[in-house]
């Protein structure tokens, strides 16, 4: 029984971390630079491609790796928000024109990122076989890999959280957050920190990506899978909020996790079931304000 | 004013070519044979289309072309063949739009199958009620073979034979128990949850039976389950996403049984072998099957695949898929046109040599000389271990642990 306790409470755990991990990026896009950043999971599939590419054509250990994806991919969001949503905030007339312009540009985003990766690797599902052994807690075991993921999430969002909380830029990042004009009149460059939001979401995603593909096969058509669970989770935790974001993951693993225990069938229904009961008693989110 | 000018020179320009087109293609005589393909090349289906049938379908067009095309009577040449993919995005209701699309707009000679039974299941009346000829591809139904549509024609085998093959094979082995979960879809009802009176007729209990939905991300929790009720095989009916997570947790947990099996994923030498390794997979066991010793027209067919895409087939329908295209080939060849009713009425009853042998459909047109049901990677290759004449080699059981790292 307890054996049973602990398998259905620490898989809730280790997937729950995957997911905080995936949300806390696209927390902070929507959350402050106020883009739904629909190709968010396209960020991951590159994380993770780039992860496989390194690991099978020049053995680099996929935790190496995660020094090289994020700030590749980091580099590819700031610029991208340079370009592209820099340009589109300025000719928007209203915040909320903003919102849905944008969003309509990161479908766009998502296609072309997308068929750019079946481009380069081919539609077919790849992965490689990295710290695949079992770890035994009490008689629950787990994977190896699901497990240094989830502690390098937990790392990964606590420096983020520090990083917010504690520097200079962290403080810009807040304000312009909570009132972008006045945060720009008093004296923060309101673009340059939006393009850095934007491109650390980004590096979230990648960062994601490459745990993900330790314990996952990968495909360039994996994005939207994670997209959909992390706008479930920035919502159950509330928008712009990390900790909200992991709270939001873990609630999400674990109900995840007891329902497959009970019927495997049901384990998505219970995904949106939470999240509609959410919505109706607590629209803002658990830490959402 | 000189801008109109060049504007309104160019709109003729285009309209006129856009007329000499149009003529063209309706008033001279036929010089191709167009065949059009709705399936998926984007969406969580993609990777199953890439390594499993998708191929196929190319190097069959390119292997005519090659020879200059098919002869066909009515118009007294050779003619060259034109496949036109479009991409259902792995969405059965994109796929119908756009099969339709194929038939009424581009008026296509032929159309080709789908990837993946309910897909095929929601092709074959759209195809059947135009009058169109769909042989299927990946994929199959029983429930199709209720409908008894005329114009369908089914070649990959599923749990009708292939059920009862492996209830036979887990008996003569031994297996007392099994486990059976399947993806919540048609596939998995059609292929996971119909064996379960096979193995009861055989005296095989199954202690558990659980569907899982498709974008399950840990299945780990049924494995486990698996394990605790002690059973001696385990069997899953999954599409390629859940295989490869199924068998990497399998790995992962260090969680053995005697017999493993999964409907689709182990029998692709590229994905399934290549990714886990050689010796890792040593004993899986899953849907087919077929292999170069089946016979020698498999052997060239799979010299002919690597040379061509640098990698083998798929060892379940690859050789279905083709073999049925050759006996496609031979039927309009002996009808002589491109009727499609006529050419319908040649392929039910005629038998045709193709690479893995006689082809021929029952009277349901269901292809029955299947080359195998069942099997199982011993050494890298995929051995057919079906009871009786068509096994290349003996089923190994128990199935080796999976190696320690």
């Amino acid at each position: 029984m307890i054996v049973t306790i602990l398998d259905v409470v620490i898989a809730g755990l280790l997937m729950g971390g995957i997911y905080a991990l995936v949300a806390v990026g696209l927390s902070l896009q929507y959350g402050v630079a106020r883009v739904l950043n629909v190709a968010h999971g396209e960020f991951i599939m590159l994380g993770a491609f780039i992860t496989w590419s390194l690991y099978t054509m020049a053995g680099i250990n996929p935790l190496v790796s995660l020094i090289i994806c994020g700030p590749t991919v980091f580099i590819i969001g700031f610029v991208l928000y340079r370009a592209v949503f820099t340009r589109l905030r300025t000719s928007s007339a209203s915040p909320a024109a903003f919102e849905g312009n944008s969003m309509l540009a990161c479908f766009g985003l998502l296609f072309i990122i997308q068929n750019v990766a079946i481009l380069i690797w081919g539609a077919d599902i790849k992965g490689y076989t990295f710290l695949a052994f079992p770890v035994n807690f009490w008689g629950a075991v787990f994977a190896a890999n699901r497990l240094v993921t989830l502690v390098f999430a937990l790392v990964i969002g606590a420096v983020f959280y520090l990083f917010l909380a504690r520097t200079r830029l962290g403080k810009g990042i807040r304000a312009a957050a909570q009132d972008p004009g006045t945060a720009g009149l008093v004296g923060v460059n309101i673009n340059q920190v939006l393009a850095l939001c934007f491109g650390f979401g980004a590096l979230m995603a990648g960062l994601g990506g490459t745990l993900i593909s330790m314990s996952y096969k990968i495909q360039p058509t994996m994005g939207l899978e994670y997209t959909i669970i992390a706008l479930i989770v920035i919502v159950l935790g509330g928008l712009g909020s990390i900790p909200g974001s992991f709270i939001g993951g873990f609630i999400l693993g674990l109900v995840g996790s007891i329902v497959t225990y009970i019927e495997p069938g049901l384990a998505l229904v219970a995904y949106y079931v939470i999240f509609i009961l959410l919505l109706l008693a607590r629209p803002t989110g658990i830490l959402g304000k | 004013m000189k801008h109109k000018v060049l504007a309104g020179s160019f709109v003729l320009v285009a309209v006129a070519v856009f007329l000499v087109g149009v003529s063209a293609t309706n008033s001279l005589a036929k010089d191709k044979i167009r065949i059009g393909q709705a399936i998926a090349l984007s969406g969580p289906l993609a990777g199953g289309v890439a390594i499993a049938g998708g191929r196929i379908y190319v190097m069959w067009v390119e292997e005519v072309n090659k020879n200059g095309g098919i002869y066909v009577k009515e118009y007294g040449k050779k003619l060259p063949v034109e496949l036109i993919r479009y991409d259902d995005k792995s969405d059965i209701g994109t796929m119908t739009k756009l099969l339709e699309k194929l038939i009424l707009e581009d008026k296509v000679d032929f159309v080709f199958p789908p990837w993946g039974t309910a897909w095929l299941y929601a092709a074959a009346p759209v195809a059947n009620k135009y009058g169109y000829i769909l042989i299927g591809g990946p994929g199959g139904a029983l429930k199709l073979k209720e409908l008894s549509l005329p114009y369908f024609f089914q070649v990959l085998n599923f749990s009708e034979t292939q059920a009862p093959a492996l209830a036979d094979i887990f008996k003569e082995v031994g297996v007392k128990s099994v486990a059976i979960i399947y993806r919540g879809d048609l596939h998995g009802v059609e292929y996971g949850e119909a064996m379960v009176p096979y193995f009861e007729k055989r005296g095989i209990e199954v202690k558990m039976k659980k569907s899982y939905p498709p974008g399950i991300k840990d299945l780990s929790p049924l494995l486990k389950e698996a394990k605790s009720l002690g059973v001696d095989a385990f069997c899953a009916a999954s599409y390629p996403p859940g295989g490869m997570l199924l068998t990497g947790q399998a790995i992962e947990l260090g969680i053995n049984f005697n017999a493993f099996f999964i409907t689709v994923t182990p029998f692709s030498p590229n994905l399934y072998r290549d990714t886990f390794g050689k010796d890792v997979v040593e004993g899986v066991m899953g849907g087919g099957a077929w292999n170069a010793k089946t016979s020698p027209g498999a052997k060239e067919f799979v010299d002919k695949f690597v040379a061509r895409f640098g990698m083998e087939p798929d060892y379940w329908g690859g050789l279905y898929y083709w073999s049925s295209l050759q006996h496609f080939q031979q039927a309009i060849e002996q009808a002589g046109t491109l009727d499609q009713k006529k050419i319908r009425d040649i392929m039910a009853k005629k038998k045709f040599n193709t690479a893995l042998g006689p082809f021929w459909y029952d009277k349901d047109r269901y292809f029955v000389n299947h080359p195998g049901e069942i099997g199982q990677w011993q050494k890298g290759v995929f051995e057919v271990i079906d009871p009786g004449k068509k096994r290349t080699a003996p089923p190994l059981y128990p199935k080796p642990a999976w190696p320690k790292k």
